[in-house]
């Protein structure tokens, strides 16, 4: 831990060109993925550094929320869906056979663009998953819950009506409690789809700054539409084009001085 | 300035925005031009008439920089430029505070021309005359370069504030050997001096604009760094 601080130099960014082993927790070589007839994503490669906030930019359908979903292996409840190429998480395949699906999804947590918690109290909900992994002690479970919902800076808001239901509380509350329960579990990866895009810009500049918390403790890896959101919570940024990644850099690069004429055009708000 | 790409913007009214600032800053660039041949009339013919005038049209100058700076402001507010856009805007901001200096230097050489004790130095005058041609052919084709966003032409002005220094080392070493030879002279002559000096700061001043030129086309930041970086793509 101490050595990849050190690395991460007096900024605590990295350099992606040169990503150690340890500062890597996503690696994704070669990915092609085709929906039936239609390839989605083209020769998709890029390292992805831990404990850090990674965005992946780009107009709709040009395959970003596909790219989120390989992560955690969403793409393999679609049908006819085929994939080629590898993603390694801590540098394990997790395309390869022997690996177990409901295992990697405990490991790489995933925020939906609709807040969706389940009809149930607000502490059910956070603790759902640690009861589907068995943990039964109604103190470790209070605790788990009392710092997943800290975790999400929603604990304030909530710790005193932790057991009425979920669906009381405001969109932005919900997508909180989301996060809250997408923690729980302890993931190592936390990816977001969209997760402000239904809400207010209070709730939104709330989520975000719960991102920014997030990341001393996971990989966060975030799809936007909002570009400004980008810009402000990532470290960095990858922009996609009709399935292929066109650039991909430190945010600051990416919003300053863009290396690709097609990312110019397109944070620049100009025609394609 | 002169790049299609400014107008490709899905948004018209930012289109609209950006060419706003960009036609104003070559007015108010325009402006000073003028100011400055202006102050250089006035000092080698001693125009009193002319100096006036170029003192007082320095408030048009200063008015257009805070309007351009407004203008700017509002931008970044309302747009959130990014990239090349965000660049222009921080160029032009940047670009428009070394014009009004440039104002206030055209200010100065007026100046210099009202004074009464400058009468009997009037040969000196005509050097700095000289120096002050070369400053507004520097500043004209600075303000070419801004309008056409030329690199190469940015490059090359960059360099040739060098020779406007020299000119200027050369003038105080001749107004020094005047005060040793008369010092009842140096007030006149210190009246000189405020003049060379600010020609020369016209030069550097051009040298900053042509900085930001280069900022926008190629995304860097070549302050302080040395040609053979700054030629660098």
């Amino acid at each position: 831990m101490m050595s990849l601080d050190a690395a991460h130099g007096p900024s605590g960014k990295v350099d992606l060109r040169q990503l150690t082993p340890e500062q890597t927790a996503l690696e994704i070589n070669g990915l092609n993925l085709h929906y039936a007839d239609k390839q989605a994503l083209f020769d998709v490669s890029m390292k992805i550094p831990r404990k850090q906030v990674t965005a992946f930019i780009g107009p709709s359908g040009c395959g970003k929320s596909t790219l989120l979903r390989c992560i955690n292996r969403m793409n393999d409840l679609v049908d006819d869906c085929r994939i080629s190429g590898e993603v390694l998480l801590n540098g394990h395949n997790i395309y390869d056979k022997s690996v177990d699906v409901a295992k990697l999804r405990r490991n790489v947590g995933m925020v939906f663009q609709r807040p969706n918690p389940f009809p149930k109290s607000i502490y059910e909900n956070v603790v759902y998953g640690l009861r589907l992994q068995g943990m039964n002690n109604r103190r470790e479970l209070d605790e788990a819950c009392e710092r997943s919902l800290r975790g999400a800076a929603i604990w304030d808001e909530v710790k005193d009506r932790l057991h009425d239901n979920a669906f009381g509380l405001s969109g932005g509350q919900q997508q909180r409690l989301v996060i809250a329960r997408a923690i729980a579990i302890e993931p190592e990866v936390l990816l977001l789809d969209e997760p402000t895009s239904a809400l207010d810009p209070i709730s939104t500049l709330t989520i975000e700054e719960l991102i920014t918390d997030l990341k001393s403790r996971f990989t966060v890896v975030i799809v936007t539409h909002n570009m400004q959101q980008a810009a402000r919570v990532s470290d960095q940024t990858a922009f996609m084009y009709l399935g292929e990644l066109i650039e991909y850099a430190d945010t600051n690069t990416i919003f300053t001085t863009p290396k690709k004429s097609k990312t110019e055009d397109y944070i620049t708000g100009r025609y394609g | 300035m002169d790049n299609k790409q400014l107008t490709r913007h899905i948004s018209g009214q930012f289109n609209a925005e950006l060419e706003d600032i960009r036609n104003k800053v070559l007015a108010m660039g325009g402006l000073v031009e003028q100011q400055l041949e202006q102050a250089l009339d006035a000092l080698g013919a001693l125009d009193m008439e002319l100096a006036q005038k170029v003192i007082e049209g320095d408030h048009r100058v200063n008015g257009m920089e805070v309007d351009i700076d407004e203008e700017c402001t509002r931008i970044i507010a309302k747009r959130q430029p990014a990239a090349s856009d965000l660049r222009l805007v921080i160029a032009i901001s940047k670009t428009i505070a070394d014009l009004e200096r440039i104002g206030d230097a055209c200010v100065r050489i007026a100046k210099a021309a009202l004074e009464k004790r400058s009468n009997n130095q009037q040969p000196l005058l005509v050097s700095i005359e000289s120096m002050g041609r070369h400053a507004t052919r520097l500043l004209h084709s600075t303000l070419d370069a801004l309008a056409r966003m030329d690199v190469e032409a940015a490059i090359e002005l960059h360099k040739e504030d060098a020779l406007l220094d020299k000119e200027y080392e050369g003038i105080i070493r001749q107004l020094m050997t005047y005060m040793m030879e008369d010092p009842r002279s140096i007030p006149g002559i210190l009246d000189v001096l405020w003049a060379a000096r600010a020609v020369e700061r016209v030069g550097d001043r051009c040298k900053n604009i042509c900085e930001y030129v280069i900022y926008y086309v190629k995304g860097r930041d070549v302050r302080h760094v040395s040609y053979e970086e700054m030629e660098k793509d």
